[in-house]
Formats: C-alpha cells, sequence, structure tokens
C-alpha cells in the first residue's frame, strides 16, 4: 500500500485533494465558474471572442416555452437538447433525424413527442442542474463529426478534452464513445480515452474504465497514431477559453466537424484527473513548470508555443 | 502570507486554545477523563402499583435524601391523581405522603431519583460520634429487663474494651444462632433481620456506645428487584463502624434510620412493592458539576450542565455531530468513499440513533430498495419532479406506518422508533440514487450507496460511543479541535486510498 503510494506519487500522479487545493481553489474563484456552469453563457463568450460553438436554436426556460418544442425539433439533421447547467454529461439527449411519429435517437431508438417533452421538464425542474436548482433546456445544432475517427469509434460523438493550466494548454485527450457507454464520449459511462501528444496532436495510448489499453473494444482497431486534424486550432481555442473566462484550471470539450470543423462544446471548472491514465503520465511536474510559467503580456498563440515547449520537456516525443 | 501557512496557524491556534483548556480542566480541576472514572451514579426507582376500594388512601413511603455522603438529584415523582407531601422526619429520613380521597381500582404511583452512593468509607455524622452514659433500656417489663442486664453485664465482663464489647455482641445475635437470651429478648413486633438489629443496637446503647440501625439498597448490580438491605452503624473506640448481616456491600445508599416500615399505608390492598436500580456509567455530569463547584472554577461558566435536562439531552447529540463530521470528512479525503450527497451519511446515522445500527441498517436499505421500486416505476408514468418526489415521500411515510405496525403486533420496540426516522433524508437518498443509477449505472448507484451505509454506520460507531459523548458533553472546548483538524485535512494534497486503485496503471514498479 505505502509502495504503491510512493511509486504513484514518483510518478507524478496528481490526485483529487491536491487537485481541488492546489488548481480549483487558488486558480478559479467561485463567481468565475458560474461563467462555465451555464452553457449558455460559456457559448455567449466564446462567441463574442470567435471561438466557434454549435449554433443554439433556442431554449426552453419555463414550461411556457413549451409550445416552441416542436419548431426547435423540426430540424432534418436533429437536434441536441441539453440542459444549460449540467454537469458530466448527465441529462444530454442526442436526436439524430425525425422519424415516423417521432425522432430516432443516437441509439437508434425512437424517441416521441411526449418522451421529449418529459424530458424537457425534467431538465427545467433541475433533476440535472448541480445544485438541483430549476434549470433551462437548450437546443443546438447536431454535431455531424468528422470521419477520421470511424475506425476507433462505436455510435455517438468523440470529443477532445484538452486541459489548460494559466492559459497555457497542458495535457490533452480524445474521448470516443463505445458500445458500452451509450454513445456517449464520457469516460466513467465507459468511454475510451486517447491520449494525445500536445506538440503533433497524435493519439497516443488508450484507457478505458481505469485500465490501459490500445486497441478499441467494439471496433478492435489500434488506437495509435491518429492525427487529430485541425489541431493547432484546437489548442488555440483552447488557450483562449481562458482569455475568456478567467479560470486558470479549465477543461475545454472540443467536437470536430465534418464542415464547421473545430467547435467548442462546453468548459469545465473541474475536470477529472483520468486524462493522467489516458497519456499513461503524472502530470505533477509538467504543472508545476506550468504554474511557475511567467505568461504576462502573452496572447493565446504565444502560450501555445510555450505549451509545446514545455510539454516536450517533460514528454518525450513519441516513436511509433 | 500564504493560504498555507494562514491555515496551519489558524488550526494551531484553535487547536492550542481548545487543548489548553482541556489540559486545565483535567489535571488543575480533576475532571475526570473517562465516564465513570471515579463514581458510578445509579437510577432508582419505587414503583408501587395496588389495589383501591373506594376508600380515602394514605401512602407514606421513605424516599432518598441527600446528606454529607450521600446525593439524590433528578428527583420525579409520578403522583397521577394523588396529592404528594413531602416531609422530613428528624432523626429517621425523609418521606413522601402519597393522598387520595376516592380512589378506584388499581393505581401506580412511581418515584424516580438519580443516586449517588457512600461507601463503608464514608465517616458517620458528628452526633454520633461521642460516648453515650451508660443506661438500661425502657422495657415494659421487669423480668425482660432483668435478664437483659444479666446478659448484658455478662457481656461486659467478658470483653476488653467498647471494639471487643460489640464484636461480642454481634456475634452472639447474629453468628451464634442458638442463645436463648437473644431468642428471648429479641422483638416480637419487628421482623427477624430489623430485630436482631434492633436487639444488637439497643445493647450497645446501654453499653454507652452510639449505634443505630440503617435501612437502603446495596449499589452492586443493576436489579429490576432490588431488596431494601438493614444494618448497624455504630461508633466504638473511636471509630466509624458499620456491620452488615450478610457479606458487606462495596457501595450503598441508606434511605432511612431505624426500625420503621419502608412503607405505612391506608385504604388499600394487595400493593405490589418494587424497588429498582440501574447503574448509570456514561453520565457523572452532576458530580464533575459539584466537583468544579467546590473549587469555585472559572470554567463553570461554559457548561452544559447549566442548562435545564431536556437542554442538555439534546446538546449531548449534538456536540457528538461534529465527530461524526470529522470521520466523514476522513472516510471522504483520505480514503475516497464514495456517497450520496455531501452530509447525507451523517444524517442517517444520526437517524441510526433511533434504531440502533443492525435495525437501522435493515430499514434504511429495505426502505430504500423499496423506494426505488416506486421510483422507477413513476419514471413511466413521466410526473414532473418535485410531485414525483412529494409521491415517494408519502409511499414511504405509508412503508414506515405499515412496518411499525407489524413490528407492534409482534411487540418490537423498533416499530416505535423507526417513526422518528427522518423521511425527507430517506426521500433524497432514493432521488439522488435513482439519477446515479441512470446517468451512470446500477454498480455506481450501489456503490455511492454502500459507500453512504458505511459511512453513516461509521459516523453512528463513533457519535455513539460513550467515551465520545462524556467528552465532547463535558469538555466542549474539543469542538475547537475538531475544527482545526478539519482546517488542516482541508489542505490534504496527498492521494487518497481509493486513486491507489484507481490510478493503479501508473504504477511503475514492475
Amino acid at each position: 500500500m505505502i509502495g504503491r503510494y510512493r511509486a504513484l506519487r514518483r510518478a507524478g500522479l496528481l490526485g483529487i485533494n491536491e487537485r481541488n487545493v492546489r488548481l480549483v481553489n487558488e486558480l478559479n474563484p467561485r463567481r468565475l465558474i458560474r461563467l462555465v456552469d451555464d452553457k449558455r453563457e460559456t457559448k455567449r463568450l466564446a462567441n463574442a471572442a470567435n471561438i466557434p460553438t454549435p449554433e443554439l436554436y433556442g431554449v426552453i426556460a419555463n414550461p411556457f416555452h413549451m409550445r416552441h418544442l416542436e419548431s426547435y425539433l423540426d430540424k432534418p439533421d436533429g437536434v441536441v437538447i441539453k440542459p444549460a447547467n449540467g454537469s458530466q454529461g448527465n441529462g444530454i439527449q442526442v436526436l439524430m433525424e425525425p422519424m415516423r411519429g417521432g425522432w430516432r435517437r443516437s441509439n437508434g431508438q425512437r424517441a416521441l413527442l411526449e418522451d421529449i417533452r418529459f424530458h424537457v421538464n425534467n431538465i427545467l425542474s433541475g433533476m440535472y442542474s448541480l445544485s438541483g436548482q430549476p434549470d433551462v433546456a437548450m437546443f443546438e445544432y447536431r454535431v455531424k463529426f468528422d470521419e477520421i475517427f470511424n475506425p476507433i469509434s462505436f455510435g455517438g460523438v468523440p470529443d477532445i478534452r484538452i486541459i489548460v493550466v494559466r492559459g497555457i494548454p497542458a495535457v490533452a485527450m480524445v474521448r470516443l464513445p463505445t458500445a458500452e457507454s451509450d454513445g456517449k464520449a464520457n469516460l466513467h459511462k465507459g468511454g475510451v480515452g486517447v491520449g494525445l501528444d500536445l506538440v503533433t496532436g497524435k493519439t497516443l495510448s488508450g484507457m478505458q474504465n481505469g485500465k490501459t489499453t490500445d486497441i478499441h473494444p467494439d471496433t478492435a482497431n489500434p488506437l495509435r497514431n491518429f492525427s487529430v486534424p485541425h489541431w493547432d486550432t484546437m489548442l488555440e481555442m483552447a488557450a483562449k477559453a481562458y482569455d475568456v473566462t478567467g479560470l486558470g484550471y479549465l477543461g475545454a470539450d472540443i467536437v470536430l466537424d465534418k464542415t464547421k470543423g473545430p467547435l467548442l462544446l462546453e468548459l469545465n471548472a473541474r475536470p477529472g484527473l483520468a486524462i493522467q491514465v489516458a497519456n499513461r503520465i503524472g502530470i505533477r511536474p509538467l504543472l508545476n513548470a506550468t504554474l511557475k510559467a511567467d505568461i504576462e503580456g502573452m496572447d493565446a498563440l504565444a502560450r501555445v508555443e510555450l505549451a509545446k515547449k514545455l510539454y516536450r520537456n517533460h514528454v518525450p516525443e513519441p516513436t511509433f | 502570507m500564504n493560504s498555507f501557512t494562514h491555515t496551519r496557524l489558524l488550526a494551531l491556534l484553535l487547536a492550542a486554545i481548545g487543548l489548553g483548556i482541556f489540559a486545565t480542566k483535567v489535571l488543575q480541576l480533576d475532571y475526570p477523563m473517562t465516564p465513570g472514572e471515579r463514581t458510578t451514579t445509579w437510577d432508582f426507582e419505587i414503583y408501587l402499583d395496588f389495589d383501591t376500594s373506594n376508600q380515602p388512601v394514605r401512602l407514606e413511603t421513605y424516599i432518598p435524601s441527600n446528606s454529607e455522603n450521600r446525593r439524590v438529584s433528578q428527583e420525579q415523582f409520578y403522583n397521577g391523581a394523588f396529592g404528594l407531601r413531602l416531609n422530613s422526619r428528624e432523626g429517621d429520613g425523609r418521606t413522601a405522603i402519597w393522598t387520595y380521597r376516592y380512589p378506584n381500582d388499581r393505581k401506580v404511583l412511581r418515584y424516580r431519583a438519580r443516586l449517588l452512593g457512600e461507601t463503608t468509607e464514608s465517616p458517620l455524622p458528628e452526633s454520633m460520634q461521642r460516648k453515650l452514659r451508660r443506661a438500661a433500656p425502657e422495657t415494659e417489663n421487669d423480668l425482660e429487663r432483668q435478664a437483659f442486664l444479666v446478659w448484658s453485664t455478662d457481656l461486659r465482663r467478658r470483653s476488653a474494651d467498647d471494639e471487643s464489647l460489640a464484636d461480642l455482641v454481634l456475634e452472639e445475635i447474629f453468628v451464634d444462632g442458638d442463645v436463648d437470651e437473644v431468642e428471648a429478648l429479641l422483638s416480637p413486633t419487628l421482623a427477624r433481620p430489623i430485630a436482631r438489629l434492633a436487639l444488637a443496637r439497643d445493647v450497645l446503647t446501654s453499653q454507652g456506645i452510639p449505634a443505630r440501625v440503617a435501612n437502603g439498597v446495596y449499589l452492586d448490580s443493576a436489579r429490576r428487584r432490588a431488596e431494601i438491605r438493614h444494618w448497624l452503624e455504630y461508633y466504638a473506640d473511636g471509630m466509624d463502624r458499620r456491620y452488615f448481616p450478610g457479606p458487606d456491600p462495596s457501595e450503598f445508599f441508606t434511605i432511612w434510620h431505624g426500625t420503621n416500615d419502608f412503607i405505612r399505608a391506608e385504604g388499600i390492598s394487595d400493593l405490589d412493592l418494587q424497588v429498582s436500580l440501574q447503574p448509570v456509567n456514561a453520565d457523572v455530569s452532576d458530580v464533575v458539576q459539584r466537583m468544579a463547584k467546590d473549587q469555585g472554577s472559572a470554567m463553570q461558566w461554559f457548561s452544559f450542565n447549566r442548562l435545564p435536562i431536556t437542554t442538555q439531552l439534546v446538546y449531548q447529540v449534538l456536540v457528538t455531530i461534529p465527530v461524526g463530521i470529522l470521520m466523514l470528512v476522513f472516510l471522504r479525503q483520505f480514503i475516497g468513499l464514495q456517497t450520496l450527497g455531501t452530509f447525507m451519511p451523517v444524517l442517517i446515522g444520526i437517524a441510526f440513533r433511533e434504531t440502533a445500527l443492525v435495525n437501522g441498517v435493515i430499514l434504511f436499505t429495505a426502505l430504500i430498495a423499496l423506494g426505488l421500486a416506486v421510483r422507477f416505476y413513476l419514471e413511466k408514468l413521466k410526473l414532473l419532479l418535485v410531485p414525483r418526489l412529494a409521491t415517494v415521500v408519502v409511499f414511504i411515510v405509508i412503508c414506515m406506518a405499515v412496518i411499525a405496525q407489524i413490528m407492534a403486533n409482534n411487540g418490537q420496540r423498533i416499530g416505535l422508533s423507526i417513526s422518528l426516522f427522518p423521511m425527507v433524508i430517506l426521500t433524497m437518498t432514493i432521488e439522488r440514487m435513482s439519477i446515479a443509477w441512470e446517468e451512470y449505472s446500477a454498480t455506481e448507484a450501489i456503490k455511492q450507496g454502500i459507500g453512504s451505509l458505511l459511512v453513516a454506520a461509521a459516523a453512528y460507531l463513533v457519535m455513539t460511543n460513550t467515551h465520545v459523548e462524556y467528552l465532547m458533553f463535558n469538555f466542549p472546548e474539543l469542538l475547537l479541535v475538531i475544527m482545526a483538524i478539519c482546517l488542516m485535512m482541508g489542505k490534504y494534497t496527498g492521494l487518497r486510498l481509493s486513486e491507489l486503485i484507481r490510478f493503479r496503471e501508473l504504477d511503475d514498479r514492475k
């Protein structure tokens, strides 16, 4: 037990307690966290800073707005319904396209209008919000994800998580949906997390349910050596997210749309630590260097360059 | 000053204040550190159950009273419709007189008190500590008087001093069962054991040795029917002495002196008298209180013992909650147990007080399972959140009512206690658990549920520990120390035990 503790410390593992004390509490003031807890606010800030996000079709904030429901749902390409204050992907429903008597969900099942209304009501009554407060339902453009990840994903939308510390991207991974995760990319639901080399944007090794893996569990294709397109744009988007929110520790979730390129899905003020297992590194030494770095007067692009330098100091170039 | 130093200084300050007061109390004022370390108090009850028949009733019974050596507190009388009068009788003790003019049917009277007893070391009152003049007792007939004189003179001749005389008297009366003079002299109106004691008293007094018969209870073990005991107290050769027929008790309580009956009753029949004793180890607060008072201590100004007893009981529970919370913080921050809600497990732990642990866990699990079933059923009806929660609350109340009925039919007490089980907590637990069930997985929900139960059980165990209860209640300054520990834990940046498993893949030892 003590041996394991020492070994993990030696590997530079960052634990939840330390994350909360040194990163969240120190770098993320409460009043700023509000900005990313409400996804409408995040979207507004991002758009103002020219960070592209999925188009917002409309919101339902009270039962009176419910009469707009059908017009919001009336999109041939489908729509995503999410709670504005949801956490960890809870309460998100993806409707692929209209079908006879209802809409097709991402898992292929049919959702009736009644089901959708119930779901929206649940969102409004605060079932998925962080503190059970009444919430707002958002209707968004459904991302048609780039096919690059098709060999290593199963249903649903893969997304890219970049952890940014003081505006400097520090570590990244791509999260792939699996049969087990029901088309969602969340790791705790059984999605696969694959580490990304921060400099090149190439996939490294992966993990699922806390165990390392080198192949996708459903497609059995190796996870290594995929290059994420628009990688530098994504890094810049993530770095800019710091400028618009002021959060010193944040996780930027980005999806890659077939036609619109990278879109910022949401920001997270308390991103999790499983990314360390996906990358098979402990990020403490890198974080310490990032926390010490002088970023006075640097814009997002300069910080991305700095990030690549710091990252390469700690993590060697991958060899495939 | 960075926040780490700041926190440490604050924690140090709080701990220093708390421990400082604690040390003063323990070292200087001699507060006992553990419950019942010095002394035990006893719950004492006189229970009278009798038939009445529309005649005026007068019932007089001796009740415990205070003296230098013994203490009565928290007295309670359960009179029903009876009138109650207390009477302090000079020389023999205190009585309670219950009266009622037209009673009917069976009646019950009770007297309860908390006793702090005396030991054989306790001194006799000063009035007994002087030699008397020798005088023959007054008896009705000369023959008896003559026999008494002959016998006592004989005893006196065979002894050297007061002490040996007393020993000889007691030997003849209690040990050598067949001394003719003794048999002849025993009072015919008194019961045997008291008659012998009365005779011994008379002989000793006639020889100038102060003596009296004492009556009371032995404080040796919990008894539902304790016997009223009788013994002799006398003062010989400058020493306080007691003679107990049978083995000496280590602790006892004198209720009255003399040879009167414990109870005198008129107008009743079929009296059932029950005297019960129950040791109270955990609570010596009134003892502690007295000790502090004796020393005129400044620590007195903040003490829960000054509050009314009902309020004290509330605080007795309240001050243990921080200890439960400390347990919870430890299990969450250091072990990494996952729970439903932040403080929910502690609330569940408090609820376990009413039901005891095993019953509590069973009931909790059963109710959660039933509630979850209803919750999943209601899911199909697609109700709004708040009405759905309300439905679950009502269902839980019905379940609890049904359980209470079943238990009452089986004569079990846990049915009664469960009605105080906080159902809102249960409902919120069900709701959180069902969300975890849907949004994560059944395993995750069950894991969190079990985590909550574990934390609740741990919190319950520390909160109901008698030492913890005693320490927190009598040394509330320890709350500052708990606060200091919480502050320090708030800056713990090490790994959690659960993370050792979660990140096992990063263990580079091969």
